[in-house]
């Protein structure tokens, strides 16, 4: 229960701030991948070296997670052909549609009626993902049994 | 005032440290990818007993419910390039192009296991080799499909 309300409380962050850095707009989204700002790049860069900051600290000090009773592990995978295939597939969305995953969550509740489109055809790539349900369908990074997602009720 | 962007300084940040928060918290790895297969998995079934990835994502939803509500809608009007570019008869191209484009970005990021947030974010901060490449991918191809569409529009 505290693992969910602190996930709820982390992604309502993430979303304002999302909203806040413009990542809302269509058009800041493609004025940075046709280099005309900027910004994006930036943002981006600031965000992963704070990530990679913190965890690198996380992993020195082999702790525990706090609200669970878990060690802090996590995995590097090697590069396989199915991340650069999804990758060069999402690329192509995210080129087009100038919107990902989380921007397209923020529009929709910033209300933007022309995202429902982008998100109904997420939705609908994701449920067709699993019901393939390949085998190799975990994340690149992570600790979860290597189990069909589709019946793994996993996490916290 | 608050439709100015956040200075990248800190919006950044603020970012990584929900990623950190994530790992810290209940050594979870932020993605909203992850978030909504979680939602569309559980939801497929009848289900609303999602783990933290399906709560994480929802947040994200809200997040933009609460700028609305607090800040006032978006500071910009139709939909980028696309409302620029087809105009009455062919204004019927927006919604294909949306779907095409929303059916590529949830099938890719399930399969290379992960979005800009999962892969981009979270998995190159942990130096993940998948992640890096991943990340690499999605960004040039996103540039020239940027490109590619500037040059024929």
């Amino acid at each position: 229960m505290r693992v969910r309300i602190a996930a709820l409380a982390i992604g309502l962050v993430f979303g304002i701030t999302l909203c806040w850095s413009g990542m809302s707009s269509p058009d800041v989204i493609r004025g940075a991948l046709l280099f005309q700002q900027s910004y994006l790049f930036l943002f981006f860069a600031a965000a992963v070296g704070t990530a990679a900051l913190g965890l690198a600290l996380l992993r020195r000090r082999e702790r525990r997670a706090l609200l669970i009773d878990t060690p802090l592990v996590w995995t590097r995978d090697s590069p396989a052909r199915r991340h650069i295939i999804g990758s060069v597939l999402f690329g192509i969305g995210w080129g087009v549609a100038d919107a990902c995953p989380g921007p397209i969550a923020t529009q929709i509740g910033q209300g933007i009626g022309w995202s429902v489109f982008t998100l109904v055809g997420t939705v609908a790539g994701v449920y067709i993902f699993l019901r393939r349900s390949l085998p190799e369908t975990e994340p690149a990074v992570d600790v979860k049994p290597r189990a069909n997602p589709a019946i793994t009720a996993a996490g916290g | 005032m608050l439709h100015d962007q956040l200075a990248w300084f800190v919006a950044g940040p603020v970012l990584g440290l929900c990623a950190v928060a994530c790992r810290a918290l209940f050594n979870g790895r932020l993605g909203v990818t992850g978030g909504f297969s979680e939602l569309v998995s559980k939801l497929s079934r009848g289900s609303f007993k999602f783990d933290w990835r399906g709560w994480f994502a929802i947040g994200v939803f809200a997040g933009g419910a609460v700028f609305l509500v607090l800040w006032g809608g978006p500071d910009f009007h139709g939909y980028g390039w696309m409302t620029r570019t087809f105009h009455g008869s062919a204004k019927f191209w927006i919604p294909i192009l949306l779907v095409a484009s929303g059916l590529l970005i949830g099938f890719g990021a399930k399969l290379a296991g992960g979005c800009t947030s999962g892969n981009g974010l979270s998995g190159t901060a942990a130096f993940s080799p998948a992640s890096l490449a991943a990340t690499a991918t999605f960004f040039s191809t996103a540039i020239v499909v940027s490109f590619l569409i500037k040059a024929v529009i």
